[in-house]
């Protein structure tokens, strides 16, 4: 019985480790996948997890768009999940297909693509400076990085 | 009569600042403050600021003055907003301790801001606990001389020690970076001089380019930062005379090199760094004169480069020369020096009779499979190695110094 025990701890413990949890960014460690710089601003972090649990990490939306762009497979693979950082809170991840992107002159994001994602549209509108920005789903977001 | 003629002479002859005043800025006088100091000087005017410490939120300098700094005064933004704000061109600001810049999220705040003006001279200035150091934003023809600049080593509340966007034909000379988030940074900055500089402990770069073209680097040091310099996206940079030394850890390189064209990186030293150069992307690159002394890797050369020539340069104690991650196309090693050549020169003639493969067979193993790094200076490595050199026939062909140098090239 407790081997028994033991076996089902165990391998809870392994279900647990092939879960889709994200792997939190370690800000001036980390380095981007896609342009390798080191991750160092909360506010633009983006994350990539794919549908076999393999993580990426990216310093900004616009890296992550690229990262995909190369791997249209992880792009359309609806298993994958997509995390970015809430401008309006930042170090707190939000799904991307959720979510809405301001490309904003003022904004200066870490690979000069002026990318900020919020989580509601109302946010993301309140945050416009310049007269040319615009706003994004995600989809659209891809489909101009195209 | 004579000395009227004298007198329009000498008035004619008498430069603008004849009328200039000097304003002192002093406690217990009647101008406590610069921002009252320059309410009351007009362009050209000298403010001068005695010792003491003054509290400095958001000061903005609007008239072309020059501001100097006696003994070293202090202007503190006790952390509530920017300290210094310089709106017009031709102001000289010399000799202040700069500190407690706000920080946050929203928006970048600085020690001292420039913004929009031209011929603008910042030195000999101290600044110490700002959010960003010295920031220029869509400036021409600035000169940043001989200031230090320190950091809070806070990874999130670090921004840039000097931060270039939009900026043309700037100057910076013999100032010290360290504890910001990039040293030195430049984005959208062309035809810009770096020159002296020592930016060590940086916790991300100690110097870092984006989109910014026609700018040369030299006689710098960049020491144990985050990763020494990172060129991205730019062309025709020039990198001379530089020193990296211990830029060490994973994913650090003492230059990082990612779509840039047009590059020279002349006369550099590149000691004890976990990669020397990394290069990504990097097309009709020129790596002449450099000395490659104790790194891990002395360069990384990744597959999608073109037209990159290396010669005449010294690759000494590195535990690994070259290594790629694929097929390289058309990237040249000529003439350098490789203290693991083991060939000969029997027409004593300077250079070794057979070519030298700088890609060892051991590193093409670890480029599979990482893991194997375990086995490094193992028998069974140096065997391959060994056995691989005398018949190659899995490193890549086209990867060879046809010409390596028997001895060292001296400067």
């Amino acid at each position: 019985m407790k081997t028994l025990n033991i076996f089902i701890l165990v391998l809870c413990c392994l279900i647990a480790a092939c879960s889709h949890a994200p792997d939190p960014i370690r800000y001036g460690q980390d380095a981007c996948t896609h342009c390798k710089m080191t991750i160092m601003d909360k506010r633009f972090a983006a994350e990539l997890i794919t549908a076999k649990g393999k993580v990426f990490k990216f310093d900004a939306a616009e890296c992550m768009a690229g990262f995909l762009k190369e791997n249209p497979a992880i792009a359309e693979d609806v298993k994958s999940v997509f995390l970015v950082n809430d401008f309006s809170r930042p170090g707190q991840f939000a799904d991307a297909r959720k979510s809405f992107f301001l490309r904003d002159s003022s904004l200066s994001s870490p690979m000069g693509g002026n990318l900020a994602a919020f989580l509601s549209l109302p946010a993301a509108e309140a945050a416009k400076r310049d007269k040319s920005a615009e706003v994004y789903d995600w989809s659209l977001l891809l489909s101009k990085n195209k | 009569m004579r000395s009227l003629i004298v007198k329009i002479g000498l008035l004619l002859v008498m430069p603008f600042p004849a009328w200039a005043h000097t304003i002192v800025v002093a406690t217990g006088t009647n101008v406590t403050t610069i921002k009252q100091a320059v309410a009351l000087a007009k362009n050209g005017d000298t403010i001068r600021v005695e010792k003491g410490t003054y509290i400095s939120l958001n000061t903005i300098v609007d008239k072309e003055l020059t501001i100097l700094g006696q003994n070293q005064p202090v202007l503190d933004a006790r952390f509530q907003e920017e300290v210094l704000t310089i709106t017009a061109s031709h102001v000289k600001l010399d000799g202040f301790i700069i500190k407690n810049s706000k920080t946050g999220s929203m928006r970048d705040f600085a020690g001292i801001r420039l913004s929009n003006v031209e011929f603008v001279t910042i030195s000999n200035n101290t600044l110490v606990n700002n959010f960003f150091g010295i920031y220029l934003s869509n400036c021409k023809h600035i000169q940043v001389l001989h200031n230090r600049i320190t950091g809070s080593d806070n990874i999130e509340n670090s921004g840039n020690g000097i931060h270039l966007w939009k900026c043309k034909e700037i100057l910076l000379n013999g100032n010290y970076v360290t504890r910001h988030r990039d040293g030195i940074y430049f984005e959208f900055a062309k035809k810009c001089l770096i020159e002296n500089n020592f930016s060590e402990k940086n916790i991300r770069y100690g110097l870092h380019f984006m989109f910014s073209d026609d700018d040369t680097y030299r006689h710098n040091t960049f020491k144990n930062n985050g990763s020494g310099v990172s060129v991205m996206y730019t062309r025709r940079i020039a990198m001379l005379d530089n020193t990296f030394i211990e830029n060490w850890g994973s994913s650090i390189y003492g230059v990082l090199l990612k779509e840039i064209t047009d590059a020279r990186i002349e006369g550099n030293h590149f000691i004890r760094n976990t990669t020397g150069i990394y290069m990504e992307n990097s097309d009709r690159i020129t790596v002449t004169h450099n000395d490659f002394i104790s790194n891990g890797w002395a360069m990384r050369v990744l597959a999608s480069c073109n037209k990159d020539h290396f010669t005449q340069n010294n690759y000494k104690g590195n535990s690994f020369d070259v290594t790629t991650n694929g097929t390289l196309k058309e990237i040249y090693f000529n003439d350098n020096y490789w203290d693991k050549y083991e060939g000969y020169d029997l027409n004593k003639d300077g250079t070794g009779d057979i070519p030298y493969r700088p890609i060892s067979l051991y590193a093409q193993i670890i480029e599979q499979n990482p893991q194997s790094v375990m086995l490094m200076r193992s028998f069974i490595v140096n065997l391959i190695d060994k056995v691989e050199r005398a018949i190659p026939s899995i490193t890549p062909e086209s990867v060879k110094d046809e010409k390596p140098r028997m001895k060292p090239w001296k400067k």
